[in-house]
């Protein structure tokens, strides 16, 4: 069969690309290796995590909050197993709706796993063994990433997991011990941490979510902090075992001391490597740099003209709303239309609770580049809707040129930063400056209030509410 | 304070009319009557001359209808220099308006004023400043001399168009492009005496308000990407968002308004009515966008080069018979037909190494030498006359080049080519000989150097070891730039394409 575009994989990126292509009137196929359609962030990523968090946050609540709302419960009780059911509900749900919008746009979606054969060609190895080969004018890799593990981390998929494994656990770990505090360490430890048990967080930067800009991973480290859990900073893993009931992990402090922690889970989440295992990028000559996928920055394309590729597999930041973009943007520019992606203005987010999100530049990055800047913060606790819901933790900080007063980062902590960060970006792009926020009205009571709030205090300094 | 010009009434039924072209651009100083804008009604065409000294804001683009009445610009008062050229003296012009500026200082309020590198002649494009009179924080009178400019043509000193306390935006020694900002004058309050001493203070918060905004034609990212596509830059596009940021719908009106008024276009011109009553047809179409800005190279090219041809005439014998020999083992072989686009392509890449000038450009007081020999060629699509380019042709082979041009001729033809493919080029082969001609001076490509034309090929009597024999001729013509190029290296270089053309084996052998 002779395809205008064969994408390879169907996650974020992939799917999308798939429609978008669809739309601009090309025959389209999508090939997925496994039998659920959404890749990593919809099988076992973004959505199922964020079906289990907002799952043990209830749980938190029913717990240690409803009491102060008025609400008497009898004993409460934490089920794990049916939290991952409803879990597997939710990403059935959207593995379904997926499959309707490939029937929806006359996408053709093969199953298999697809390879390379020559710059045209893609092989598809079915799980019946058969074999079905599909060209392409235009092929998109969209294969993803994978959790990294390291040799001496000795995965065994049972004590010592991954992210793939931290979301279908069958029992409550006592002392889950979780080696990276990124994105993904934070936003699954604080799962268990909410559910009862007991987390110890190792990271060799000197703080949590290391990326994003100080202050974030120090507000997130005291709301986290107050769930029980410990740190250990600074600190390098040279080990870890399982000892068949326990799990333990040997490592290194700053001043060369060793630590050793005994816990009886050990989730690892230092990061993510793409994914282009047996995809034969050989035999078409596409090359890669350490497992990433070298692409022309203004086409997406790869050194091979027809062969594209987006999303975890190139360089940039892992997340699915990138990958999206990116799509899109592939299947515009095969259709001869010039997109534009703005890369610094992709949001950052991180789905704990408090959540963390942000956008631009960090305050570290902005005194690095030597742009004079001047910074302006709001916190929730003076907010009367975060008053009203008991969700007092977080702050809006904003960066703005000294200068001209644009806006050149936002950096939310708090309830539903997630949501929030959106007006940042719709600004950003505009070129608004902290001023103009201000100058825009915001509805009462509502968590965005703070977002107008840190813009006047950046502004001149004069927050009304502070 | 600025004058807004209205459309006039130009006759007793015309409603409406049409902006056909913006003789001036936005910025530019016009002085009274001088014709800024021409407009088309659907009856006639006529000039529309400026109201006042002063520099020009415009309203209404190239394409939109106005109604009569409605505004399509405003002139603003400025001062300047005056537009005579080539005198090396002292010029002073006094602007029309200058009382306005005064009115506002006695009304005590500040403003702060850009003065602009006023139109100083008609080629110059630049001024250096030779000499600052005044500093930053003088106190200057209205018409005291500030400045001293020079261009390529002329000294003159520039006045003051408006009393108040100055900022002096561009140093001396710095070039700065006519309409670009010299300084601003902050006005009012007691300023207008040159006696003030606390006005220093007001400057310190004012500037902001008036400078262009830091947004100022940033594009929404729907606008970014109709410009992208457009091929249209920031500063093509006005923007009409807050702080001058462009919208979707300025990206829009940019680019489609040529489209936009093909109705008005369409239209049958009615200056026959009083003349005879047969049917004499004549038909106005507005000229794309492509065709104005071939218009714009090709006239500027004229203007700004020191342009000159030289000629000769080559003896295709040879190529001739050695396609013949080769023409299908070539196609077998290459999957590609020999013709005789590969032989001057590369006779040229090979005489352009031998003499490098006329692969040179000049930017700004620069020669530019390139190392390769990038080949644009001149293609006739149905869009107009396009140029895509065979990048270094010094290395490839006949076939590669063949193939390369048929792969570009193809995409010219379904108006597929990109601006990468089309930019760059480092010297330029046009054969108007397609078309049957026999001889012509062709226009340089610029900002390249040289152009080469190659004509049909008749067969013509020659006189070969003292007899004639009947040869197929073909002239060649090198259209070249003087500035740079010698008559010494010009024709020198057209004799060693003519010798590699007239023995092909030279080009084998690098001889």
């Amino acid at each position: 069969m002779q395809y205008d575009v064969v994408v390879i994989g169907s996650g974020p990126g992939g799917y999308v690309a798939a429609i978008r292509c669809s739309q601009l009137g090309f025959k389209t196929a999508l090939i997925e290796k496994y039998n659920a359609m959404g890749g990593t962030c919809l099988n076992v990523g973004c959505i199922p995590s964020k079906a289990l968090l907002d799952s043990s946050e209830h749980f938190y609540n029913a717990v240690h909050h409803f009491e102060e709302h008025g609400i008497t419960t009898g004993k409460v009780k934490a089920d794990l197993s049916k939290m991952i059911e409803r879990k597997s509900g939710v990403v059935k749900k959207m593995n379904d709706g997926i499959t309707y919008l490939m029937k929806k746009n006359k996408i053709d979606v093969k199953n298999g796993f697809g390879s390379f054969v020559d710059k045209n060609t893609v092989k598809i190895a079915k799980e019946d063994g058969s074999e079905e080969q599909i060209t392409g004018k235009n092929i998109i890799i969209a294969t993803g990433s994978k959790p990294t593990i390291l040799p001496f981390m000795n995965y065994d998929k049972t004590r010592i997991i991954t992210s793939t494994e931290a979301l279908k656990l069958q029992e409550l770990p006592k002392h889950l011990v979780v080696i990276g505090a990124g994105v993904i360490g934070a936003e699954l430890g604080s799962v268990y941490a909410r559910l009862g048990s007991k987390v110890t967080f190792v990271e060799f930067a000197d703080g949590m979510i290391p990326t994003m800009d100080k202050t974030m991973g120090k507000e997130l480290q005291k709301s986290i902090k107050k769930l029980g859990a410990e740190f250990y900073f600074n600190t390098k893993v040279s080990l870890i075992e399982n000892l068949g009931k326990e799990v333990k992990i040997t490592a290194e402090d700053k001043q060369g001391k060793k630590v050793e922690i005994l816990g009886d889970y050990c989730l690892v989440s230092i990061g993510r490597r793409p994914y282009v295992d047996n995809l034969n990028l050989e035999a078409v000559g596409v090359t890669t740099e350490r497992g990433k996928v070298l692409v022309d920055e203004h086409t997406l394309q790869t050194n091979v003209p027809n062969i594209y590729a987006i999303g975890d597999v190139v360089r940039g930041a892992m997340l699915a709303h990138k990958a999206e973009e990116e799509g899109v943007f592939v299947a515009e520019i095969i259709a001869g239309q010039k997109p534009h992606i703005n890369y610094n203005l992709i949001p950052g987010v991180v789905y704990t609770w408090p959540e963390v999100a942000a956008v631009g530049k960090t305050e570290e990055e902005l005194k690095a580049a030597g742009i004079a800047y001047k910074s302006g913060s709001f916190p929730f606790k003076a907010l009367g809707r975060a008053t009203a819901s008991g969700d007092v933790d977080g702050l809006v900080k904003v960066l703005a040129d000294k200068n001209t007063d644009e806006i050149l980062g936002v950096h939310i902590i708090g309830a539903r930063a997630a949501d929030m960060i959106g007006e940042a970006v719709t600004a950003m792009e505009f070129r608004a400056s902290a001023e103009d926020i201000s100058r825009i009205s915001h509805a009462h009571p509502t968590y965005l209030e703070a977002m107008k709030e840190a813009c006047l205090a950046a502004t001149e300094n004069r927050a009304i509410h502070s | 304070m600025a004058i807004d010009m209205k459309v006039p009434s130009v006759g007793e039924s015309v409603t409406e009319v049409t902006i056909a072209a913006w003789v001036k651009k936005d910025g530019d100083f016009v002085k009274m009557d001088e014709v800024i804008c021409e407009l088309e009604s659907d009856k006639a065409t006529f000039e529309l001359p400026a109201e006042a000294d002063g520099i020009l804001r415009i309203i209404g683009k190239e394409g939109d209808t106005l109604k009569i009445g409605a505004a399509i610009c405003s002139i603003e008062p400025q001062n300047a220099a005056s537009s005579e050229k080539s005198e090396p003296l002292p010029l002073e012009v006094k602007p029309a308006v200058v009382s306005e500026p005064v009115a506002a200082a006695e009304g005590q309020k500040v403003e702060v004023l850009e003065i602009k590198v006023p139109t100083v002649g008609e080629s110059i494009t630049e001024v250096t400043i030779a000499n600052w009179l005044k500093k930053s924080g003088d106190t200057v009178g209205l018409d005291e001399i500030i400045c001293e400019l020079e261009s390529d043509k002329a000294t003159f000193e520039l006045p003051s168009p408006f009393a108040g306390t100055l900022t002096i935006i561009a140093h001396e020694g710095s070039v700065v492009a006519i309409g670009g900002a010299l300084a601003s004058v902050t006005v009012g309050g007691a300023v207008v005496t040159p006696s003030a001493t606390s006005v220093v203070e007001t400057t310190a918060s004012a500037p902001a308000a008036t400078a262009g905004t830091y947004a100022e034609g940033h594009p929404s990212p729907a606008a970014a990407k109709v410009m992208a596509e457009k091929g249209l830059t920031a500063n093509q596009v006005s923007g009409s968002g807050v702080g001058g940021r462009i919208t979707k719908e300025d990206a829009q009106k940019a680019s489609s308004a040529p489209a936009a008024s093909a109705p008005v276009a369409t239209t049958t011109p009615k200056v026959a009515e009083t003349a005879a009553k047969e049917e004499r047809g004549s038909r106005r179409e507005k000229m794309s966008s492509l065709r104005k800005t071939i218009a714009r190279r090709l006239v500027a090219v004229k203007n700004e080069t020191a342009m000159l041809t030289t000629f000769n005439e080559v003896d295709m014998k040879p190529i001739m018979d050695l396609r013949k020999q080769y023409k299908d083992k070539f196609k077998d072989t290459h999957g590609v037909g020999l013709g005789f686009m590969s032989f001057f392509t590369k006779a040229c890449s090979i005489a352009l190494q031998d003499f490098p000038v006329v692969n040179a450009f000049i930017d700004g007081d620069e020669v530019v030498y390139n190392d390769f020999t990038d080949i644009s060629i001149a293609v006739s699509a149905p869009r107009g006359l396009v140029v895509p380019v065979i990048r270094n042709a010094e290395k490839m082979s006949f076939a590669q080049i063949e193939s390369e041009v048929v792969r570009l001729a193809l995409k010219a033809r379904d108006n597929k080519l990109t601006l990468d493919e089309m930019t760059g080029g480092t010297f330029t082969i046009t054969n108007g000989g397609i078309f049957g001609s026999m001889l012509s001076t062709p226009i340089i490509n610029a900002p390249q150097s040289a152009i080469l034309g190659m004509h049909n090929i008749v067969e013509r009597p020659v006189a070969i070891n003292g007899a004639v024999e009947i040869r197929p001729i073909m002239y060649v013509a090198l259209s070249y730039d003087h500035r740079t190029i010698d008559g010494k290296d010009s024709v020198g270089f057209l004799v060693r394409v003519k010798q590699l053309l007239e023995d092909p084996m030279r080009m084998l052998l690098q001889v």
